[in-house]
């Protein structure tokens, strides 16, 4: 669902919400108001029976005929006033109570017509009183039971209100949280793929959970990606290409010493046949199988060079990698008088690597730097791991000559090189080629004049990405 | 007296197998596997023809054709190369080079060069 649909859902359901306690504290009120009502014309009620009742006893002790005139006089004014607001009283106290009520009345005035007729005798005394008393009670716990409803009914809203107030915030920042919450996780995963292709690795967030705005975000992105990884193969594609052209031209050099010479063995051998002595045509043919096994050498080379071999990954410590590397190459670094400085990041996590591998790269890598440098000069090689990116790096950096602006970007190109003796111009480019296998990456940075440094990245090993979840 | 041939190539075999066969022919044949001991030799005496390797760590083929030119210009320089290119033999050929021979090198034809050279 889509974000802002979300948003004006939660917002709708909390308007409903209002709306409804609104209505509810317009029901209570109202409820309140006819109670309230009710209660006034109880206590003129109330006070009309008080006066019936003094008539009765006046007419009682004193015999006083009038008296009962005056009731019946009350009996019916109330009587009146009672079916006029006949309404209002049966809705706040209820039809059966509105019943009893004006039964008694009729009971307690039938009774009075009774005494008005036969004269007031001991027995209807005693008859009268005791319907007069019933209606007076009757009405006073009706009044009472009203008033008690109504305290009821205020403290009920009241508590109502209160508690919708709390529900309504707590729905509301509840629902803000969520919808925050979840458009804060899409961000984080757009951030680690951003950053995951910033350094090279082209994946893509495979789980689009909504078809909210933050997934065309993401489609977007992953579209982006697959498109830079498309990209980077095509580049990758014509680099080989562009290496196969030089590669085929360095071969073809190489091969052509060798084979000029069997060719110019092969023509003398011939020519002077008749003159050769047993052991110079021996010598000849073993000049031969001296050549041919150079120009196998070669294609051995140019093999490795091509199709690098599987690397055997194994789980290791970087550090142990590292110094086992340099082991190979400390008999080269005292003979040239480099001084090394070595310092190895402390916890660093596990790699996946090929030790062999790796190892070769290192030493390409010092190699060049020894090549670099005149005696005396230094040699850093440092480990250190990157948590943000989650890689681990190795620093190889010399302090020699260093690599002028426009070499730089050839240094990794397969038979590149600015050595005449013994430099096929191989070892940067098969370490690259180790390196990326690797889904890592290799750098470098040079000043002419100050120096040259090289940097290997190598992701962390997964277990550590499992950890983290 | 018979024609001096000097041969010059990094690859030892191919200044020995060259003498065997020139001194077939009855040439006076002197090898060298690199360009400054041999530029020295010429300094004693003279040579008639020079063959030279164009790629060679040092002084390459097209130097020592030059300097030939310059100080003994009457010497002939046939220069080989493992790789041939266009570029190489136009600067070879406004260099007065004699011929240019890719590898790999007929010997036939490589004597019959000298024999022209040589003015036969
Ligand atoms: N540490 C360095 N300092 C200066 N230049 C360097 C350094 N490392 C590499 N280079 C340059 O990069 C080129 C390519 O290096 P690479 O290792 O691929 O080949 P190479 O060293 O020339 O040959 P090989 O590795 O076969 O001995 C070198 O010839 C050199 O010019
Ligand atoms: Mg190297």
């Amino acid at each position: 669902m889509k974000i802002e649909r979300r948003i004006i859902l939660s917002n709708t359901f909390n308007v409903a919400l209002l709306v409804l306690i609104g209505l509810f504290a317009i029901q209570n009120l109202n409820l309140l108001l006819t109670k309230l009502r009710f209660v006034e014309i109880a206590d003129d009620l109330n006070a009309s029976f008080l006066e019936m009742r003094l008539s009765e006893k006046n007419y009682f002790l004193y015999s006083d005929e009038s008296a009962l005139f005056e009731i019946r006089g009350k009996i019916g004014k109330t009587m009146d006033s009672i079916e006029a607001m006949k309404n209002d009283i049966s809705r706040a106290i209820g039809e059966d109570n509105f019943r009893t009520l004006t039964f008694y009345l009729k009971r307690y005035s039938d009774k009075v017509e009774e005494v008005r007729r036969k004269g007031g005798s001991e027995q209807l005394e005693t008859q009268l009183r005791e319907e007069g008393k019933k209606l007076k009670e009757f009405s006073e716990a009706i009044t009472l039971l009203e008033r008690q409803r109504a305290n009821e009914i205020i403290s009920n809203s009241k508590k109502a209100l209160f508690y919708s107030f709390f529900a309504i915030l707590f729905l509301a920042v509840l629902m803000s949280h969520l919808i925050s919450q979840k458009i804060v996780r899409s961000l984080r995963e757009i951030e680690r793929l951003a950053l995951a292709i910033s350094e090279g690795n082209f994946g893509k967030i495979e789980k689009i959970t909504t078809g909210d705005e933050l997934a065309s975000v993401i489609k977007a992105i992953n579209f982006m990606s697959h498109e830079l990884r498309n990209r980077e193969e095509e580049i990758i594609q014509s680099k080989k290409l562009a290496s196969l052209g030089i590669l085929t031209a360095g071969v073809a050099h190489e091969l052509t010493n060798p084979l000029n010479n069997i060719s110019m063995i092969a023509q003398t051998y011939t020519e002077l046949y008749g003159k050769l002595s047993t052991e110079e045509r021996l010598d000849f043919m073993q000049k031969v199988e001296g050549e041919t096994e150079r120009i196998r050498e070669i294609v051995k080379n140019l093999l490795d060079f091509s199709k690098p071999k599987e690397a055997n990954l194994r789980e290791a410590d970087l550090n142990a990698v590292v110094q086992g590397g340099l082991r190979l190459v400390q008999n080269a670094l005292d003979v040239s008088k480099i001084e090394t400085k070595v310092t190895l990041g402390r916890g660093l996590p596990h790699v996946l690597v090929d030790e062999h591998q790796v190892q070769q790269v290192l030493v390409n890598l010092v190699v060049n730097a020894i090549q670099a440098m005149s005696p005396g000069g230094e040699l850093f090689i440092a480990t250190r791991y990157d948590k943000k990116r989650r890689s681990l790096e190795i620093e190889v950096k010399d302090t020699g000559k260093g690599i002028p602006a426009e070499f730089l970007p050839h240094v990794f190109d397969p038979f590149f090189s600015t050595k005449d003796a013994g430099g096929t111009g191989l070892g940067l480019s098969v370490s690259y080629g180790i390196i990326k296998n690797h889904r890592g990456n290799i750098r470098v940075e040079s000043r002419v004049g100050s120096g040259t440094t090289f940097t290997i990245e190598l992701p962390a090993y997964k277990k550590e990405e499992e950890k983290e979840r | 007296m018979s024609p001096r041939i000097m041969v010059i190539d990094d690859e030892k075999i191919v200044g020995d197998m060259a003498k065997m066969s020139l001194e077939q022919e009855g040439y006076a044949v002197e090898t060298f596997t690199s360009a400054e001991p041999a530029l020295e030799r010429l300094a004693q005496e003279k040579f008639d023809v020079v063959v030279t390797d164009l790629k060679m760590k040092g002084i390459d083929g097209m130097e020592v054709l030059r300097t030939v030119k310059r100080l003994y210009p009457e010497t002939k320089v046939i220069m080989i190369t493992a790789f041939a290119n266009l570029d190489a033999a136009i600067e070879a050929l406004r260099a007065e080079v004699h011929d240019f021979f890719p590898k790999p090198v007929k010997i036939k034809e490589l004597k019959t060069s000298i024999q022209r050279a040589l003015g036969k």
